[in-house]
């Protein structure tokens, strides 16, 4: 029975063999490069600095990888049991008859949970040779973006195969049980109506479980309020999922609310009726874009919020960037209150913490004069006094606020060769952006640690002074880069979301593609079982183009209120994330990624539209009487 | 087969239509039953109580000696195995399946041995012994309304529902199958209940009862075509 209902529908099973194996494949290629990542693999003949910054890039890649399989699994979960699903309510006529002929609830389960264990076996499998493929694009991503280094290579490890092969199967079982439960409720007198009538969408299950997660989502929103920013990370991952979980579950409720807005006819009468097939196609938009949307949303916030709360934390008006040299010359320049110069200089402090052993830091170190530090700088420490900040000291800057260095402790330092005992006198508290490591007096350090330094110089103007005269001033005397504060705090926020893009392109490239093809599965299963009806629609006086046209629309509105819900759910990201902001810098900072999401809408509507529109070509070749007068 | 004062409301018990009102109907075994009655006169309604496809509202009915009005849905499976069969309209055949696995899949599910001969044999008496491979959609109406019967013959039902069992057939196929179900009722001793709208199709039952507003309201015995299109014309007038 199985073997040759597979051969009968083939688009149904294809569709779900395919959620199964490109869900595995991910997992897998994830796992895999993950693994990989524990070990880094260190070229010879580098630097330490250059050591340190590759074994940084592992950490980093490490992150990403295990938060693209944590995603992988979700939307495996996700769409492999709203595919399934899907395919068991589209035969429900089918099941209906296998009840008449004497089949039992218990061989009606047996039959969907037999069907399933062998399409989520011949998925897993299929999935082995595309997570190589999947390994070969996720570390092609982490090369490009400098995260791992040039000829990396994860090796092959059966466990990771077996592992996510065994997620594979267990995933298509448990997607499809609580379906073949409904299914076993099916009453063999459906199977006698001309339509197979689908049972009520909105069951108690979609109810239970649709309303907790809305539940949830607005927990977390609220909660994303007074959280601090890592929380309000977190949180907008879970909102994005959980979200996208509850407005797809309750979809069935909205679209054909939003049918209304359609003007009457066919199209908005199809929306309205095939309210289980519509939510099959919307669901998989829904997580896609409150997925993508929200985490860009999220990022791209974080970094404006940092950007605004770097303009804040300075009491100035223009950044200029030099050597440290050139910099000695700002103070004398006419109209110059304040000049404020910041040399990263390149040294080395090494921690001797208690139960980590040595930790050695080579960049974020900037040298500073302390008093002209402190008239330039907003940010009050968290720990101590600038005011201290003289002789062979230090003060941890936002970056290493985390790290435990506490008042009191003595870092040894080398500075060009020159061994310096730098006692910890306080601390900045923790930013937005992860901001320098260390702060020390310029004054500890020999002139040829600074002088050559990549330096920037935070400007105060005289009162009364107009800054542009005075930018234009520092431009004569010779400086090339002369910035506003605002203009270096936008910079400084767009340097942030650039490697925010570039991680986010690895953690949803292959994801969104996933996710993408779920939406070509249920569109594409949708229209297949709509053969008949297209037939009988043409019969009654459609042409086919009418029919195709009708059907792409209908498709059209679908794809839009799953962009819509998706948009909403993202929507309660932002505002999580904008509370958190707030709660951390005072002003609500939210970032809108406005050409993605034109970018999403009209991508995702192009999708749908043509896939369904090349189905229902297809599926409304042959003439339409041999398919309305055939019995079955 | 016995439906006892067997009353089925559609909707709410107080607002709702009575498909059924106060129907009361006995099959013995051996004869061949059909209902007659204008459109929405309850006759498919009566087929589905009587078949335990459906709850009655109230009254009893009564299936091979077993009260099934109230009976759990194990025990109406295992009697959709052995005790009743089913021949629609629409036929019904699972369409994956070829005509011999379409045959034999009720025993199958059943947990019975078909042997490959045995559904052989009765794909032969309803004339199809070439077609046993074919599946359903490369085989006529009246091909597949034949695969359907011998579907419903290999376990010897009790019992067989039949509604508009020659609804989409040619004549030809139709007298076939009529002939069939004669078959079956005279040599194996089995009940037909079978719903038509078609007085020559009625005609070959033994008993006809007619129905109107989901009573009973006329019965003929060893009715002729003539005689069954005179009374379905006085209901309908």
């Amino acid at each position: 029975m199985s073997f040759s209902t597979f051969r009968e529908r083939w688009e149904l099973f294809a569709g779900a063999v395919l959620s199964v194996a490109v869900g595995v494949a991910l997992l897998q290629a994830s796992m895999l490069v993950l693994a990989a990542t524990g070990n880094p693999q260190i070229p010879p003949g580098l630097s330490r600095q250059e050591q340190d910054e590759i074994r940084e890039g592992f950490v980093g890649a490490a992150t990403v990888m295990g938060m693209t399989a944590f995603l992988a699994m979700f939307l495996a979960v996700f769409i492999v049991s709203s595919t399934f699903g899907f395919t068991v309510a589209q035969r429900r006529r089918d099941l209906a008859l296998l009840r008449l002929t004497g089949g039992s609830r218990a061989q009606l389960r047996a039959l969907l949970l037999s069907e399933s264990l062998l399409l989520g076996v011949v998925g897993s499998v299929l999935g082995v040779p595309f997570g190589v493929v999947a390994q070969h694009v996720q570390t092609w991503l982490l090369i490009e973006i400098g995260l791992l280094p040039d000829g990396f290579t994860a090796p092959w490890r059966g466990w990771a195969a077996i592992t996510a092969g065994v997620l594979g199967v267990g995933v298509a079982l448990t997607g499809v049980f609580t379906a073949s439960l409904r299914a076993a409720r099916i009453r063999p007198l459906e199977a006698l109506r001309e339509t197979g009538k689908a049972a009520r969408v909105m069951n108690t299950s979609r109810w239970l479980f649709g309303l907790s997660a809305a539940a949830c989502t607005v927990a977390m929103v609220v909660w994303a309020q007074g959280t601090n920013l890592i929380g309000a990370l977190m949180a907008a991952l879970g909102i994005s999922m959980c979200g996208a979980v509850a407005m797809s579950l309750l979809s069935p409720l909205v679209v054909p609310l939003t049918a209304w807005l359609l003007p009457s006819g066919l199209v908005r009468a199809n929306l309205r009726e095939g309210v289980r097939r519509s939510a099959a196609t919307a669901s998989p938009l829904i997580v896609l874009v409150s997925l993508l949307l929200g985490l860009s949303g999220t990022f791209g916030s974080l970094a404006a919020a940092g950007g605004e709360e770097a303009k804040r934390s300075v009491n100035a008006q223009l950044v200029v960037t030099s050597t440290g040299e050139e910099a000695e010359r700002l103070p004398a320049v006419e109209g110059v209150a304040v000049a404020s110069r910041q040399n990263a200089v390149d040294i080395t402090i090494t921690a001797e913490q208690p139960d980590e052993g040595p930790t050695r830091y080579y960049s974020g170190i900037v040298a500073v004069d302390p008093a002209d530090y402190a008239r330039t700088h907003h940010l009050p420490p968290s720990a101590g006094n600038l005011a201290a900040l003289t002789g062979t000291t230090v003060f941890t800057g936002p970056a290493r606020h985390g790290d435990g260095i506490i008042p009191g402790q003595v870092l040894a330092a080398d500075a060009g060769g020159q061994p310096l005992q730098l006692t910890v006198v306080g601390g900045l508290p923790e930013t937005l952006e992860a901001g320098d490591s260390f702060l020390l007096p310029r004054a500890a350090l020999p002139r040829h640690v600074w002088s050559a330094a990549p330096t920037e110089t935070v400007v105060q103007v005289v009162p009364g002074q107009n800054p542009a005269d005075v930018a234009d001033r520092i431009r004569r005397q010779g400086f090339g880069e002369i910035r506003t504060v605002p203009e270096w705090a936008a910079a400084r926020a767009r340097q942030t979301q650039d490697g925010n893009v570039e991680i986010l392109t690895v953690l949803m490239g292959l994801a969104g593609l996933y996710a993408l093809m779920a939406v070509v599965n249920a569109a594409v299963i949708a229209g297949a079982e709509r053969r008949r009806e297209f037939a009988v629609a043409r019969v009654t006086g459609l042409t086919r183009r009418q029919v195709i046209g009708s059907a792409v629309a209908e498709a059209i509105a679908v794809a839009l209120i799953g962009v819509v819900l998706g948009c909403v759910v993202a929507g309660a990201g932002l505002a999580g994330i904008g509370g958190a902001v707030r709660k951390a810098i005072g002003v609500t900072v939210v970032d809108v990624p406005w050409a993605l999401l034109a970018i999403v809408v009209v991508g995702s509507v192009a999708v749908v539209a043509t896939t369904t529109g090349i189905t229902a070509a297809v599926t409304t070749r042959q003439r339409p009487v041999a398919l309305v007068t055939a019995g079955e | 087969m016995q439906l006892h004062q067997v009353t089925r409301v559609h909707g709410s018990k107080n607002t709702g239509v009575a498909a059924l009102d106060n129907v009361s109907l006995t099959c013995p075994p051996g004869t061949w039953t059909a209902v007659m009655g204008p459109s929405g006169s309850g006759k498919s309604t009566l087929l589905h109580c009587a078949a335990g496809l459906d709850q009655v509202t109230s009254g009893r009915v009564l299936l091979a000696g077993h009260d099934i009005t109230a009976a759990p849905d194990n025990v109406l499976t295992a009697m959709r195995r052995r005790t009743i069969g089913f021949v629609f309209q629409t036929f019904n055949l699972i369409s994956s399946l070829t005509a011999e696995q379409n045959v034999a899949f009720p025993a199958k599910l059943a947990g019975l041995r078909v042997s490959k001969r045995d559904v052989r044999a009765v794909l032969a008496v309803v004339g199809l012994a070439d077609r046993a491979t074919h599946r359903p959609k490369e085989l006529s109406g009246g091909q597949q309304q034949r695969v359907a019967i011998a579907r419903a013959m290999i376990t010897r039902p009790a019992v067989l529902f039949a509604d508009e069992p020659t609804g989409a057939l040619d004549s030809a196929s139709a007298k076939t199958v009529l002939a069939l179900l004669r078959d079956m009722v005279r040599t194996a001793g089995q009940t037909i209940l079978m719903v038509t709208h078609d007085p020559a199709v009625a005609a070959s039952a033994d008993t006809v009862i007619f129905l109107a507003d989901g009573r009973v309201v006329d019965r003929l015995t060893g009715p002729t075509t003539h005689d069954v299109a005179e009374r379905l014309a006085g209901l309908e007038s």
